[in-house]
C-alpha cells in the first residue's frame, strides 16, 4: 500500500471527488502529513476570513447598524474558532475512525482525517464568504456548499473506506447525526461565551 | 363466529387510519406554509379573521400534533400491538370509533380554532367540550390497546407496546390535569389554575406532550417497525428496557425549562434545567440501540426505499435531543428563548425525526397491508431527498434568524441602551423567513408526492388478510 499522498488531493478533489476517494482507498497517509499539509490550512481560512471581515465591516445581522466587536475581543473570538474547528476535524475523524468498525471499515486514522478534510473543503472555501459578514449571505453561501459537502461525504465514504454503497451509506448518516450536534454544540458554545462576555456586549 | 373472523388481524382500521393521518399532514403542513408566508407578507390573511395567523396557527400546530401524529400513533399501535400479542384487537368496534370520533374531533376542533374559540394554552387551544370528547376517546384507545395486552397469547409485553402504553396513560394524565376549567358557556371556560401555577402546569403538559407523544409514541414506532424493516432483533433489548425506564421518569420534570428566566421559582427552573440534561442519556441510548440494529442491515438499503428514512430520522433525533438539553441551560435559554431558533428546534424534531420516521413506517407498511408493490420506488427516493432538503433548509434559516434576533435584542451600547428596536429587528428577518417558505413548500412537496404514491399503491385493492400464526409454546402465555 502506497504512503504517499496524491500531492495535489486537494485541488483534484473539487473537480474529480470520485477518482480522489479513489486514489484515498489504496493510500495510508500519516494523520500528522494531512494534518500539517492539508487541513491545517484550510481551517485557518473561516477565522481570517472572519476577522478580516469583521473588523473592517461589522457583522450585518439583519438591522441596519452593524455589529462591531472590539479588535481584541475580535482576536479572542477568532483564536477560538479556529481552536474549535481543528478540534472538530479531529474529533469527527476520530468519532469516523470508531464507527467505521461497526460498518466494516478497518482504513488507517490518516485516511479518514483525509477523507473528512476533503468533505470539509467545500465548507472552509465558501467561509469567503465571511469576508462580506451578513448572516443572510453567509447562509446563502453555506447551504450550496453543504450540500456539496454532504455529497462528498455519501459519495466518498464507501469508495475511500472500500465498503459497500449502503453500509457506507448508513455510515455516513450516523456521521451526519454527530455532525448536526457538532453545529448545535458550537452555536450554544458560542451562546454561552456571549453570554460570560466574550464577544459582542449583550444587556444579561 | 366463523373460524376466519376470529382468526386474522384487524388491519382494515390500520389503513384507514394512515389515510386519515396522511390527509391531516398536507392540510397541516399546507397551512403552516401559508403562515411561513404570511410572516413575509402579512397582508395576505385578506383581512379575514380566520385567516390571520394567531388563529391559523393553532390550527397548523393541533393538525400536525393531533391529526397527522396521533391518527399515526393509533395505527401503528393497533398494527402492532395485534403482532406482538398474536390476538386480535380487542373491542373492534370500539376501534372503529376511535378512527373516526377521533378524525371528527381533529376536524371539528380544527374549525373551532379558525372560529376564534381558544383556551390561549399552547397546544391545548380546544376548549372544554372537545376536551371532554378527546378525554372519552382517549379511554377508548386504552380499552383497545390494554384489552389487546390483557388478551395476548405471547408472554412478554414486547418493548413497543411499553412506549405505545406510556403513550396512552401520560396522555391521559397531561391532558386531564392541564384542562381543568371552569366553563362559563359551551365555548368559553377558565381554567383552574391562576398565574405562575397556570404557567408551571401548562408546560408540565406542554412539554410532556412533546415527551410522551411526539417522542415516546413515536419511540414505539420505531421499536417495532426498525427492527422489522431491517428483518434484525433489536440490538440490545436490555438497553431498551433500561432507556423506556429511565425515560419515563425523567421526561416529566422537564418542563418548566420552557419558563427560564420567568416568575416561578428558581429552584423549580434548575430542576428543570437538570432533568433536561439528564434525559440526553435515556433518549440516546435509544437512537444508539436503533442505530446498532439497522447498522448490520444495510442489505436491506437496495431494495427498501422506506429504510432510508428511518435511518435518517435517527439522525435528527439524535440532533434534536441534544439541542433540547442544551437550550435548557439558563446560559443559552437567555439568547435563545423568544427567537426563532425554538422554532428551528421543534421542526428538527417535528420534520426530521416525527414525520422521516412515519414516512418511513407508511412506505414499509402499505404495500404489505394491500399485498402490493409500492407504485415507484423512483418516487419514494424523491421524496426522500426533498424530506431531508427541506429539514436542513429548515433548520439553517431557523437558526440564522434565531441567533440573529437573540444578539440583536441583547445588544446593548457603552451606556447600557438596547442598541436596536424590536421592530426594526423583526422586519429585517424576511429574507429567513423567505428560505423558511421555501424549506416548508419542499418539504411538503415531498409530503404530496408520498399521498399520491401510497395512493396508486392501494387503489383498487383490497386490505390483506394476515392470518395470526400459531403460538410457540416457549413464548406463549400459561393457559
Amino acid at each position: 500500500m502506497s504512503t504517499q499522498v496524491y500531492s495535489f488531493l486537494l485541488f483534484k478533489s473539487l473537480y474529480q471527488p470520485a477518482a480522489t476517494f479513489e486514489t484515498l482507498s489504496k493510500a495510508n497517509p500519516s494523520p500528522f502529513a494531512i494534518l500539517f499539509r492539508y487541513s491545517i490550512w484550510l481551517l485557518v481560512l473561516p477565522p481570517l476570513f472572519a476577522f478580516i471581515g469583521a473588523s473592517n465591516f461589522g457583522w450585518r445581522l439583519g438591522a441596519d447598524e452593524p455589529l462591531v466587536l472590539a479588535r481584541e475581543s475580535l482576536i479572542l473570538v477568532s483564536l477560538g474558532y479556529f481552536w474549535v474547528l481543528v478540534v472538530g476535524l479531529l474529533t469527527t475523524a476520530i468519532i469516523s475512525e470508531w464507527m467505521a468498525d461497526t460498518y466494516g471499515a478497518d482504513a488507517p486514522f490518516g485516511r479518514h482525517l483525509a477523507l473528512i478534510t476533503i468533505v470539509g473543503e467545500p465548507l472552509a472555501i465558501a467561509s469567503a464568504a465571511h469576508l462580506y459578514p451578513s448572516v443572510f449571505v453567509n447562509i446563502l453561501v453555506i447551504i450550496p456548499s453543504l450540500i456539496w459537502a454532504m455529497y462528498l461525504l455519501y459519495k466518498g465514504i464507501p469508495i475511500a473506506l472500500d465498503i459497500p454503497p449502503e453500509r457506507g451509506m448508513l455510515m455516513a448518516s450516523s456521521l451526519v447525526g454527530w455532525l448536526l450536534v457538532a453545529a448545535v454544540s458550537l452555536l450554544g458554545l458560542s451562546m454561552m461565551l456571549w453570554t460570560l462576555g466574550v464577544g459582542p456586549l449583550l444587556g444579561v | 363466529m366463523s373460524e376466519e373472523s376470529t382468526n386474522i388481524y384487524h388491519d382494515k382500521v390500520v389503513i384507514r387510519l394512515i389515510q386519515f393521518s396522511i390527509i391531516w399532514a398536507l392540510a397541516a403542513m399546507a397551512a403552516g406554509v401559508y403562515l411561513s408566508a404570511e410572516l413575509i407578507w402579512p397582508t395576505i390573511d385578506l383581512g379575514q379573521f380566520w385567516l390571520s395567523f394567531g388563529r391559523l396557527r393553532p390550527l397548523h400546530t393541533n393538525g400536525i400534533v393531533f391529526g397527522f401524529g396521533v391518527s399515526a400513533l393509533m395505527a401503528t399501535a393497533f398494527y402492532s400491538v395485534q403482532r406482538t400479542s398474536h390476538v386480535q384487537l380487542f373491542a373492534p368496534k370500539l376501534a372503529w370509533i376511535c378512527c373516526y370520533a377521533w378524525q371528527l374531533i381533529v376536524l371539528t376542533g380544527g374549525l373551532s380554532l379558525l372560529a376564534g374559540l381558544n383556551t390561549s394554552k399552547e397546544y391545548a387551544e380546544l376548549e372544554w367540550p372537545w376536551d371532554i370528547a378527546i378525554t372519552i376517546i382517549w379511554v377508548c384507545f386504552a380499552i383497545v390497546f390494554f384489552g389487546t395486552i390483557a388478551t395476548r397469547k405471547i408472554k412478554q409485553i414486547y418493548i413497543s407496546n411499553w412506549f405505545y402504553g406510556a403513550l396512552i396513560i401520560v396522555i391521559a394524565m397531561l391532558h386531564i390535569v392541564n384542562n381543568l376549567a371552569l366553563p362559563v358557556s359551551m365555548t368559553k371556560s377558565y381554567s383552574l389554575y391562576a398565574g405562575a401555577q397556570d404557567a408551571v402546569v401548562q408546560w408540565w403538559y406542554g412539554h410532556n406532550a412533546v415527551g410522551f407523544l411526539l417522542t415516546g409514541g413515536f419511540l414505539g414506532m420505531m421499536y417495532y417497525f426498525l427492527p422489522k424493516q431491517a428483518e434484525r432483533p433489536i440490538w440490545s433489548y436490555r438497553l431498551s428496557v433500561v432507556a423506556f425506564w429511565a425515560f419515563t421518569y425523567s421526561y416529566i420534570w422537564a418542563g418548566p425549562h420552557h419558563l427560564h428566566y420567568n416568575a416561578i421559582p428558581e429552584w423549580v427552573q434548575s430542576l428543570g434545567m437538570v432533568m433536561s440534561v439528564i434525559l440526553l442519556a435515556p433518549s440516546w441510548a435509544t437512537m444508539i440501540n436503533g442505530i446498532m440494529t439497522v447498522s448490520t442491515a444495510w442489505e436491506k438499503l437496495k431494495t427498501d426505499p422506506a429504510l432510508k428514512f428511518i435511518v435518517l430520522s435517527l439522525a435528527f433525533y439524535g440532533l434534536a435531543t441534544f439541542e433540547g438539553p442544551m437550550m435548557a441551560f439558563p446560559s443559552v435559554n437567555v439568547v435563545s428563548h423568544f427567537t426563532d431558533w425554538t422554532i428551528g428546534h421543534v421542526h428538527s424534531g417535528a420534520l426530521g425525526w416525527n414525520a422521516m420516521i412515519t414516512y418511513g413506517t407508511f412506505y414499509f407498511l402499505v404495500p404489505r397491508l394491500v399485498g402490493a408493490d409500492l407504485y415507484s420506488v423512483r418516487l419514494a427516493n424523491m421524496h426522500f431527498w426533498m424530506a431531508l432538503a427541506g429539514t436542513m433548509l429548515y433548520i439553517m434559516a431557523m437558526w440564522g434568524a434565531g441567533v440573529s434576533q437573540g444578539l440583536l435584542w441583547l445588544s446593548v451600547d457603552e451606556i447600557g441602551e438596547l442598541s436596536f428596536g424590536f421592530r426594526d429587528i423583526m422586519a429585517s428577518m424576511a429574507p429567513f423567513y423567505g428560505l423558511r417558505l421555501i424549506a416548508g413548500l419542499i418539504f411538503l412537496g415531498g409530503t404530496a408526492l408520498m399521498a399520491f404514491n401510497l395512493f396508486m399503491t392501494v387503489r383498487g385493492r383490497e386490505v390483506v388478510k394476515v392470518k395470526i400464526p400459531a403460538v410457540d409454546p416457549a413464548y406463549g402465555v400459561a393457559s
